[in-house]
């Protein structure tokens, strides 16, 4: 099995608050992971780190068998920016409040990064624009803006935006937290779906079933350290650390 | 009274030239003046900041003034009006452009440039395609309103002596003892910012075509 993530001792500041204090996983290719944890973990910095919006302070990853950065002497040192750039494309971010451009159609979101940064031709580009909304349900939008949307709708477009440009490895950052329960459900099939072909995902999100259901392994983060990762089954039905064992509780209703 | 509408007229170019030469040089300048008041380097922001604030902190008639008699003081030589009130006009219009962009600006969501940047748009592209056109759609009224008082402004070039619309009139007017000339001026200005609000609500329209 191919490796497609590997990052170890990644380490994060703002200013004097240590976000990422030591966050090392691995993920193989095909494979689905999901990371919980409360408020202000640090979940969202990991992913920006990964997905290249946040810079890292210390730490290595390797996506794909490239080196976005590498630890030298305590200090994480990046690669030049044309490997950096090619590694960006390896990667694929789903937010939660969906960030689709308000001023291009449906259609066009999801063929302008196709045409302007991997220079497909138009119709190589719309084609497979469609052949991706017909996947999420919403092919008749194409024409449409996002306004016109539902937010379920929206975000359905923002992943095909995404996966458009075929990356390796998908990352979604409570790419539901935004919805309410029935427009959840949409995005949590679609999401269940490309698990279910194999795509390689890491998920952050609150919707404990899911998770269990959807990923091969799962990590617990707090305060900037994971604490306990595992099989979803061990992690979520028989957790041995408190802070997990009472997190995971206090979803239960 | 052909005469007059002739002369009349006249002026008019020189005011539409005020007017154009100024929008020229001044809307992309205020977009260089937006960069350094939100520049990272602490310094090129105080210093733009000043700027701005003596722009908008004092009257462009007494600007005007200055950036044509100043000269002759320091280096005891004068030069061209109508090059002195272009060169008032464009730094004092920059300085208000400027921060019409700024609001503009930070008002686009950072998710915006997130979503570009994971997408691996270019900074470039980003700016152009992404994020410019939406600041037209929500800088558009403001920018309307500016470039109407801009018209307008325009008369105060007569205070260095620029033969433009407003100072053909009052010659007139009190060669002929007679308001009639600036009432007609009236008119003149009237119908020019009837066409400029009017190519901004059409503007406006173009752009309802998304929130
Ligand atoms: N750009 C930033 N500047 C300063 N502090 C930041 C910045 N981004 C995040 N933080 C802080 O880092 C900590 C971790 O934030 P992060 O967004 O990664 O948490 P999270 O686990 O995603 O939380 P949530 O579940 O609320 O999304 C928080 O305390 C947050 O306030
Ligand atoms: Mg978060």
């Amino acid at each position: 099995m191919k490796e497609m993530i590997r990052l170890s001792g990644l380490r994060k500041s703002f200013g004097s608050l240590d976000v990422l204090k030591d966050i090392s996983f691995t993920l193989e290719e095909g494979s689905v992971l999901s990371i919980i944890g409360p408020s202000g973990s640090g979940k969202s910095t990991t992913l920006r780190i990964i997905t290249q919006l946040e810079k890292a302070d210390d730490g290595s990853l390797e996506i794909a068998g490239h080196t976005l950065f590498s630890s030298v002497m305590g200090k994480a040192v990046y690669a030049r920016p044309e490997e950096e750039r090619l590694i960006g494309l390896k990667t694929g971010l789903v937010f939660q409040n969906f960030n689709l451009f308000p001023h291009f159609s449906v259609l066009r979101n999801i063929t302008e990064a196709q045409r302007a940064v991997l220079k497909r031709p138009k119709e190589y580009a719309e084609e497979k624009a469609m052949k991706l909304l017909e996947k999420m349900g919403i092919a008749d939008k194409a024409r449409q803006y996002p306004y016109q949307l539902s937010g379920g709708q929206q975000q359905r477009v923002s992943i095909a935006r995404a996966l458009a440009l075929d990356p390796e490895v998908l990352f979604f950052d409570e790419p539901t937290s935004a919805l309410d329960p029935e427009l959840t459900r949409e995005i949590l099939k679609v999401i269940r779906e490309l698990a279910e072909e194999r795509m390689t995902m890491v998920v952050v999100t609150h919707e404990m079933h899911f998770a269990r259901a959807i990923s091969d392994h799962a990590i617990f983060m707090d305060r900037g350290v994971i604490v306990e990762q595992g099989s979803p089954d061990e992690l979520f039905g028989n957790p041995k650390e408190e802070r997990t064992r009472q997190f995971i509780a206090s979803f239960e209703d | 009274m052909q005469g007059l509408l002739l002369q009349m007229l006249e002026g008019t170019v020189t005011s539409l030239q005020i007017f154009f030469l100024t929008l020229l040089f001044s809307l992309p300048l205020g977009f260089v003046v937006a960069k350094g008041r939100m520049a990272s380097f602490a310094p090129i922001r105080w210093i733009t900041d000043l700027y701005i604030q003596i722009m908008r902190g004092t009257p462009l008639i007494l600007q005007l003034i200055f950036v044509y008699f100043a000269p002759f003081y320091v280096f005891g030589t004068s030069y061209d009006r109508f090059t002195a009130c272009i060169v008032a006009f464009v730094i004092n219009y920059s300085a208000y452009f400027s921060e019409i962009y700024r609001s503009g600006l930070q008002s686009i969501d950072r998710g915006q440039h997130e979503a570009a940047k994971v997408l691996g748009f270019s900074k470039a592209y980003t700016f152009f395609h992404i994020i410019l056109p939406q600041v037209v759609k929500r800088i558009l009224p403001a920018l309307g309103n500016e470039v109407i008082t801009l018209v307008k402004d325009t008369a105060l070039a007569q205070t260095i002596g620029v033969a433009e619309l407003f100072r053909v009139a009052q010659t007139a007017s009190s060669r002929e003892f007679s308001t009639v000339p600036i009432f007609i001026a009236g008119i003149f200005y009237f119908i020019m910012n009837y066409i400029v609000s009017r190519l901004f609500a059409i503007g406006e329209k173009k752009l309802e075509y998304y929130r």
